[in-house]
């Protein structure tokens, strides 16, 4: 865990709503993991007073690595803040922090889910896979509101993933929830996946997950909260959890620090 | 202009001496461990740890946090592992620290917080006690015991009766005259006082006409509750014959200056550890710095040092 200033390489808007900034902090991302996260500080005031978390969306590979970009949606006024800085500007960064994603055990069939803004951690676990020399085969399966949401299609294509494109207003591919469609292709499938790696909405992970536990799949969940510090300390960002032994009450874990990836058999859904 | 002139910050609360009047609060720094890679706990005039009950307790169901203008919400509803796991788990790592550990405690009845003072007192590795009567976000005990001067009586008490530590009571603002609530845990042997906990507050989404926090209330920390606080401590201060640690909404060596003119002898960092973890840090810094541009040697020279213009001021006068 570091508290850096990070140069601003970039801040571009791809989507109405979505921004993608790249990132110059050698430091940081030299210790980044697949599916940590950030506690980025938008402005030098007290108000907005609290950090905002944010997940890690790639790495560039150069060795050793020296800048990474965040993809974020604006939701509130911390986000409005971020979407209007320049580049050459300077941002304070806490991390990287929490527990990322695992490696599958072995090759096979790697499966990601991702709904709207959940998509943002995971290019960087598809780079991570396919540098490690994990030959997949890797699907995609990405839904969105609309075609808008829909972005960085084009990265997981160049990384060899076959990309299943879902929106609930059918402005590209199919129509619906990605949860549904997801599962009518998991029926048709020969192969089961080895892992399904999701970040999404909170109704969504929670289909992914029993879908997974009803094919026997393990399953890694990027979770996501309302946080205070990001490291542990506050005990805001609770997630209910299968206690640690059975009989006993569900208990709360932290997504900041337990998490963000939690596997889908130990959580509790609400 | 400066000169690298030693000066002096150690300050004496009662039985309590510390390196520098700078402490964590409870609740905002773990138990050390957290911020450790930041924050040597060494460098902190004192560790004050998440409060600790007899029983683990696994707290209110989120959302717990909701952000205001300056300010944050919460209802953590105190979370924490429970004596047992303290002593055998968290206590170990902070014990050969050469920083003051003050454990942070609190019961739903008065006979929970006096076996948790006698289960804490002779452990090695902590050097004192803080009394949370004071917690917004707790059904029994809790605040009750802290708005009620009997009860607050009663509870600190039976916590001195048990332990040999010097013994800190933290005080809530949701009173209306909070100078009542200091004489009673004064007359009951207080060895410290600190004050402000949370201010009890809330808020609604307008769009599911829904709370915030789904314990419908939570306190609020942050630099939108400085003045209340400042104002307490001041009240405080002039009935009060022991130490008082001043906290809330401490975000800068500026804030902490004016608790301790205003009569504080220490001061507690809470929320603005999370916005900037080396903040504790800044501030020891920075008051060094501001002695220097002062000309003093010693930090207790600026305490209690407020000078009041003559004629009407303060609240009731």
């Amino acid at each position: 865990m570091l508290l850096r200033n990070a140069e601003i390489l970039f801040n571009d808007r791809v989507s109405p709503e979505l921004y993608h900034m790249g990132l110059l902090c050698p430091e940081i991302a030299a210790r980044i993991q697949p599916g940590q996260f950030l506690m980025v500080r938008v402005q030098e005031g007290f108000d907005p007073l609290l950090r905002r978390p944010f997940a890690v969306h790639r790495i560039h590979h150069n060795d050793p690595p020296t800048s990474f970009e965040m993809l974020y949606r604006v939701v509130g006024r911390g986000t409005r803040l971020l979407a209007d800085m320049q580049a050459a500007g300077s941002l304070n960064l806490l991390g990287p922090l929490g527990r990322g994603f695992q490696v599958p055990d072995k090759d096979g069939l790697v499966l990601m889910v991702a709904g709207g803004i959940g998509i943002a951690p995971l290019p960087h676990l598809a780079e991570t896979l396919v540098s490690s020399g994990f030959r997949g085969p890797f699907v995609l399966w990405f839904g969105g509101k609309t075609a808008a949401d829909l972005v960085c299609v084009k990265h997981f294509k160049d990384l060899g993933f076959a990309v299943r494109l879902v929106t609930e207003d059918g402005s590209e591919g199919r129509q619906g929830l990605v949860t549904g469609h997801l599962e009518q292709w998991l029926s048709q499938q020969d192969e089961l996946p080895e892992v399904m790696y999701s970040c999404g909405p909170y109704p969504m992970q929670r289909l992914v997950a029993e879908m997974a536990a009803r094919l026997g799949i393990p399953s890694q969940l990027s979770m996501e909260a309302l946080m205070g510090c990001g490291v542990g300390a506050c005990l805001s960002c609770s997630l209910r959890c299968r206690p640690p032994k059975d009989g006993q009450d569900p208990h709360y874990l932290n997504v900041c620090q337990d998490g963000p990836v939690f596997a889908g058999e130990e959580i509790v859904w609400e | 202009m400066t000169s690298d002139k030693p000066v002096n910050l150690a300050v004496d609360l009662g039985p309590l001496r510390l390196k520098n009047p700078v402490m964590v609060a409870s609740g905002t720094f773990g138990y050390g461990q957290e911020y450790a890679e930041l924050v040597p706990p060494e460098r902190l005039g004192a560790v004050v740890v998440k409060g600790i009950s007899l029983e683990p307790r696994s707290g209110n169901p989120p959302p717990r946090i909701w952000e205001t203008c300056g300010g944050m919400l919460n209802s953590i509803g105190l979370q924490n592992v429970g004596l047992r796991s303290f002593l055998e788990e968290k206590l170990p790592w902070l014990r050969p620290l050469s920083v003051p550990v003050i454990v942070n405690l609190f019961g739903n009845t008065v006979e929970e917080y006096r076996e948790l003072a006698a289960a804490l007192d002779g452990q090695e590795g902590i050097d004192g006690l803080e009394i949370n009567i004071s917690c917004p976000n707790v059904k029994a005990g809790g605040m009750t015991f802290g708005s009620d001067p009997e009860m607050a009586f009663q509870v600190v008490s039976a916590v001195k009766s048990r332990t040999n530590l010097p013994v800190i009571t933290k005080l809530t603002p949701n009173v209306t005259d909070i100078t009542i609530i200091a004489k009673a845990v004064e007359d009951a042997g207080t060895d410290i006082l600190s004050l402000i906990n949370t201010v009890a507050g809330m808020a609604v989404d307008v769009q599911t006409r829904r709370p915030r926090l789904a314990n419908v209330v939570g306190g609020l920390s942050g630099p939108a509750i400085k003045p209340i606080a400042l104002r307490m401590v001041w009240q405080v201060v002039q009935v009060s014959k022991v130490p008082v640690i001043g906290l809330g909404g401490i975000v800068s060596v500026e804030d902490a200056l004016e608790f301790l003119i205003v009569g504080a002898q220490a001061v507690q960092v809470g929320t603005a550890n999370f916005v900037n973890p080396g903040i504790t840090l800044e501030i020891i810094d920075g008051l060094e710095d501001y002695l220097r541009q002062q000309g003093l040697e010693d930090i207790n020279e600026i305490i209690g040092t407020l000078e009041v213009p003559r004629g009407p001021v303060g609240i009731g006068e």
